[in-house]
């Protein structure tokens, strides 16, 4: 097992942001000269997250939750509103240079390769921030030009590289220096399926090496096979915290049965059958989710139990995965969306 | 030392690979330089003197107004608002560099390139239009070291315009403004000796004028009053000023960091 020694320790983590509440058009613009008024908006709502040395830790949610927001945090680029961050031993936005060193930061969505110049130029620029010495450098890049197969790609612009080979090379760029510590903010984002196996086979790979992974992402792929823990967070809260493969088993007792109805149906009237059960319509108002603990009834007396209330036209049953959890997180009306997290 | 030197190099590798935006605006400083060499020949081409201005002084002055404001020019402003506006500010912010130095270090990498060609374009125009007074070798020393002083003086002021972006997300407004008021400040446009008394005085208490009319007066000895060292002590003394300045201003404006989405 990894040591337990606390790298990231952040308690009450508030950020507000501000957004300028403006009326459309000129007179709404005009009005916002003389009359500013804003929208206070907490996108991080008092966090409290506790990383230890090794750990992998999947840290997700629907768009706006607050994740990205959070890594900011983490890394020093936003001071928070209130609260208190600790990475290594150092407040990160207050000691930016010192927390550089021990952190690494891949986003998947920017880069932080000079876009017109050679790869081998940022990777240099790079060593010689950190001030990597030679034989470290040349270690640290005979890896990951092995691993992330970049060797070939070193000599060329980096506004030429394909998205795949922009993120392997930003991967490395994120690396170089061999931090305790990687943030990666949807690295698989916009990645076709092989380059995704790669990037996610070089994160395990990282991890088992020892270094400490916190991802953000949508995809379950990178949830399940990096991370041993989730975290999963909205609207700027902790929602659930908790290892990967129990969220998997909670929800492996749990299935959802899809129906295809002749007529609407009468949600009220099938809950008060299924008192223990989970009844939603689906996407059209002819369908019907219903999602139960298959320990309490089978899935047969389930669709039984429906069949005796309204004509059923076809249906469909589906054990959970992580990625029900996800896809029902993202559905915020649902107000049991965390039920089958315990 | 070595990341800020690595940081230069790369800056100006970088600004090689922008030579044609950067020649672009070049030949508008040049275009001036031209219309402003035409406006004072008329002038006083045929003897007359101006302000205590003779036709050679003239040259000699607006060769120096186009050497300072050919450096510190295009890139470290629109580099920096553009990186600001766009979020990519936050991997500037996850480096182990400090912020303001790291600017500091590109900006000089730039003024590389910005020195050879502004030297170059000077050499040309002293060749079709005829020599300059050239000070004596004592003064002369003064005046280079007054126009190193220039880089990071102006880089100053340019670093606290870019971050005014923090606040206002929109860099063009506030460039032009900084670009109409240093120009007029500076002594860029007209030497400091044509202005009405008032708003000599009120030049002469600003950062601006250290940024043209010092290293000009040292060019043609005529420091006012205050002998030449003490020209470049002054503009030392608002580089450390406005460093700390800027520092201040770094840290609130830092604080208003917005950066949505990855």
């Amino acid at each position: 097992m990894a040591p337990t020694a606390a790298l990231v320790e952040a308690s009450g983590l508030v950020k507000e942001f501000r957004r300028p509440r403006k009326a459309p058009g000129l007179a709404g613009a005009l009005r916002h000269l003389v009359t500013r008024r804003f929208d206070v908006h907490r996108a991080v709502d008092g966090i409290d997250l506790r990383v230890d040395e090794g750990e992998s830790v999947a840290y997700v949610g629907p768009n706006g939750a607050g994740k990205s927001t959070t890594v900011k945090l983490l890394t020093g680029i936003l001071v928070p509103t209130a609260g208190e961050v600790r990475v290594a031993g150092v407040v990160p936005h207050r000691d930016r240079v010192a927390n550089a060193r021990n952190v690494g930061v891949v986003f998947g969505q920017r880069t932080q390769l000079w876009w017109d110049l050679p790869v081998q130029d940022t990777f240099e620029l790079l060593r010689d921030m950190y001030r990597i010495p030679a034989a470290d450098y040349r270690r640290s890049m005979d890896r990951l030009c092995e691993v992330l197969e970049i060797g070939s790609l070193l000599p060329v612009l980096a506004r030429k590289l394909s998205l795949g080979q922009r993120m392997r090379a930003d991967l490395a760029a994120a690396l170089l220096h061999e931090p305790r510590i990687v943030y990666l903010d949807e690295p698989t984002i916009g990645l076709d399926v092989s380059v995704k196996d790669r990037v996610r086979a070089f994160l395990r790979q990282l991890v088992a090496d020892g270094t400490t992974v916190l991802l953000t992402t949508h995809d379950v792929g990178d949830i399940e096979e990096v991370c041993r823990r989730i975290v999963v967070v909205d609207e700027g809260r902790i929602r659930h915290d908790g290892p990967v493969d129990v969220l998997r088993d909670t929800l492996a007792g749990h299935s959802t049965v899809r129906f295809q109805l002749a007529a609407p149906a009468p949600l009220e009237l099938i809950r008060q059958h299924l008192p223990d059960a989970e009844v939603s319509a689906g996407a059209g108002e002819r369908d019907l989710v219903v999602r139960f603990d298959r320990t309490l009834r089978p899935a047969g007396a389930v669709a039984a139990a429906v069949m005796g209330l309204v004509e059923v036209r076809d249906l469909r049953i589906d054990d959970e995965g992580v990625a029900d959890l996800i896809r029902r997180l993202h559905d915020r009306d649902s107000p049991a969306a965390l039920t089958g997290a315990g | 030392m070595r990341p800020y030197r690595a940081m230069a190099r790369i800056a100006w590798r970088n600004a090689l690979a922008y030579r044609v935006p950067f020649l672009m605006s070049l030949s508008m400083l040049v275009f001036n330089l031209v219309a402003m060499f035409a406006l004072w020949q008329a002038l006083l081409g045929d003897g007359n003197s101006l302000a205590g201005f003779t036709w050679p002084q003239m040259k000699a002055y607006l060769l120096v107004s186009f050497f300072t404001n050919c450096l510190v020019s295009t890139f470290t402003d629109f580099a920096m608002a553009s990186r600001i506006r766009s979020g990519a500010v936050a991997v500037d912010l996850v480096k182990p560099v400090d912020y303001q130095k790291g600017r500091f270090a590109e900006a000089l990498g730039f003024a590389l390139l910005e020195t050879a060609a502004a030297a170059t374009v000077c050499a040309v125009v002293l060749v079709a239009f005829g020599g300059v007074p050239l000070p004596p070798p004592g003064r002369l020393a003064l005046f280079v070291a007054s126009l190193a002083a220039v880089v990071p003086l102006k880089f100053l002021i340019v670093y606290m315009c870019g971050l005014i972006c923090f606040w206002t997300q929109n860099y063009l407004g506030i460039s032009l403004a900084r670009v109409a008021v240093s120009g007029i400040l500076s002594g860029a446009t007209v030497p400091l000796a044509f202005f009405p008394a008032w708003l000599r005085h009120v030049a002469e208490a600003l950062p601006f004028q250290a940024v043209t009319n010092t290293p000009a007066m040292l060019f043609l000895g005529r420091s006012p009053g205050l002998p030449g060292a003490l020209a470049v002590a002054v503009q030392l003394l608002w580089v450390v000023a406005l460093w700390w300045l800027a520092r201040r201003l770094w840290h609130v404006a830092v604080r208003r960091l917005t950066v949505h989405g990855g």
